[in-house]
C-alpha cells in the first residue's frame, strides 16, 4: 500500500457540497468521490501517512481506529488503481 | 439590434451591403459579448459568412482578429491552444486566433465555436448543448445530448422565444448568470438573436412518460451538464476554471431535471 498518498498533479478537481468531483483532463472522464473518500482525497498531500489519514478518519467519523485504517486502506487502494492517486514510494531506513 | 440590411464592416464602420472587408477592414461580429475580426480572404466564403453571422455583426470595435489561413504555414509564434477537426484547424495566439483549412461555411461555424469556449473559459462562460427559451424576459435552459429533447422544446415554445435551439452560451455577466443568444442553431436553422437575458433555471432533459420536475444534488446536475459542455481542451488549469465555472453557475442559478414526455405541458411544471 502506498506510504504517503499524493493527489495526481494532473487532474482538475473542486469540492461541491463537501464532496470531491474530478475530471481527468486527458481523457474526460469524470470521477466523483463519496463523503468517506473525499476526506482521504483532502488529506492526500504526499505528505500524510496511511496512518495519519486514518487517524483523521477516526476522528471525523468518530470511529475506532482499527475501522478507519481498514476503510482507508480500502479506498486508497481503489483511488491508486483509477490513477486518482499516486503511489509514494515508502521512505527507507 | 444589427438588422439585416446593413452590415458592419471594419472599425467601427458601417457600410450598405454587398461590401467585402479586405485586409484593413475585417467582419466585425460579437458573441456572447466577445467581439472579433475576421479576416476572410475568399470571396465565397465571406458572403456565406456575412449571410451566417447577419444578426452577431457588431461595431464594438475591433475585436480578436482571425486571420483564415490555407492550411500550410510555417509557425512562428508559440501556440497557446490549437486543435485539429477534420482539414481544418484552429490556432490561438496571444496576437489573435488563426482559422486554417476553412473550405466552407460549416467549418468556420465549427472552428468559431471551439474557440470561443477557450475565449469565454476566463471570462465564466461556457457553450452548453442546450435549448434557451425566453419567457417574460427571463431565460429557460433545456440541456441534453443529442435525441434528448431541445429542439421539441424549442419547437413546443411560442413563436421568437426560442434564443436557440441547439447551443447555448451561458455567462456571468453584469452581476449575474445570463444565457446569451448564438448563431449556432440546429433544426431550426435560424440566425439567432444576438440578446441577452437572465437566467430562471437550468433543466436536464430526461425523456419519460411524464412532465415532472425533480429536485436534484449539485452533484448530480454537475453530472448531467458535464457531458453537455462544449470542451475541447486537455489542459489541467482550464479544466480547473470550467469546475470552477460549473460549480459557481449551480451554486446561483436553480438547476434541476425535467422529466419531459414531448408536450407543451412541461411548462405548467417549469413555470407554473
Amino acid at each position: 500500500m502506498i506510504e504517503s498518498p499524493a493527489r495526481n498533479p494532473s487532474l482538475a478537481w473542486r469540492e461541491v457540497d463537501g464532496e470531491i468531483v474530478i475530471i481527468s483532463p486527458e481523457d474526460s472522464q469524470v470521477h466523483e468521490l463519496n463523503e468517506t473518500a473525499s476526506l482521504i482525497w483532502k488529506y492526500a498531500d504526499g505528505i500524510r501517512s496511511c496512518d495519519e489519514i486514518a487517524a483523521e478518519l477516526a476522528a471525523e467519523f468518530d470511529v475506532a481506529l482499527e475501522a478507519a485504517r481498514a476503510d482507508a486502506a480500502e479506498l486508497i487502494e481503489a483511488l491508486e488503481e483509477k490513477r486518482l492517486l499516486l503511489v509514494a514510494a515508502p521512505v527507507a531506513g | 439590434m444589427p438588422c439585416d440590411a446593413r452590415l458592419i464592416l471594419g472599425v467601427g464602420l458601417v457600410f450598405a451591403q454587398p461590401l467585402k472587408p479586405d485586409s484593413d477592414r475585417p467582419l466585425q461580429i460579437s458573441i456572447g459579448s466577445i467581439p472579433f475580426s475576421l479576416f476572410i480572404p475568399e470571396e465565397l466564403l465571406l458572403q456565406q459568412a456575412l449571410k451566417r453571422y447577419r444578426e452577431f455583426t457588431a461595431a464594438l470595435g475591433p475585436g480578436l482578429p482571425i486571420v483564415l489561413r490555407p492550411k500550410e504555414q510555417d509557425e512562428r509564434e508559440p501556440t497557446a491552444f490549437s486543435y485539429d477537426l477534420d482539414d481544418a484547424s484552429v490556432i490561438l495566439r496571444r496576437s489573435g486566433a488563426e482559422f486554417r483549412g476553412v473550405r466552407h461555411e460549416y467549418a468556420l461555424d465549427s472552428l468559431l465555436r471551439i474557440l470561443l469556449t477557450m475565449m469565454l473559459l476566463p471570462r465564466r462562460g461556457f457553450l452548453l448543448h442546450a435549448a434557451t427559451i425566453v419567457r417574460n424576459g427571463r431565460a429557460y435552459v433545456f440541456a441534453g445530448r443529442s435525441g434528448a429533447g431541445k429542439s421539441t422544446v424549442a419547437s413546443l415554445s411560442p413563436e421568437g422565444s426560442v434564443l436557440t435551439d441547439e447551443i447555448s452560451l451561458l455567462r456571468f455577466t453584469d452581476g449575474c448568470w445570463q444565457a446569451h443568444g448564438t448563431p449556432f442553431w440546429g433544426e431550426f436553422r435560424a440566425a439567432g438573436r444576438n440578446d441577452r437575458f437572465p437566467l430562471a433555471g437550468i433543466y436536464s432533459l430526461v425523456q419519460a412518460p411524464e412532465d415532472r420536475v425533480e429536485a436534484i444534488s449539485k452533484k448530480e446536475i454537475l453530472r448531467a451538464l458535464l457531458p453537455c459542455v462544449l470542451f475541447f481542451t486537455s489542459d489541467k488549469d482550464a479544466n480547473e476554471a470550467l469546475l470552477q465555472t460549473l460549480v459557481g453557475l449551480i451554486g446561483q442559478v436553480p438547476c434541476q431535471r425535467l422529466h419531459f414526455r414531448r408536450g407543451t405541458e412541461f411548462w405548467k411544471e417549469v413555470a407554473p
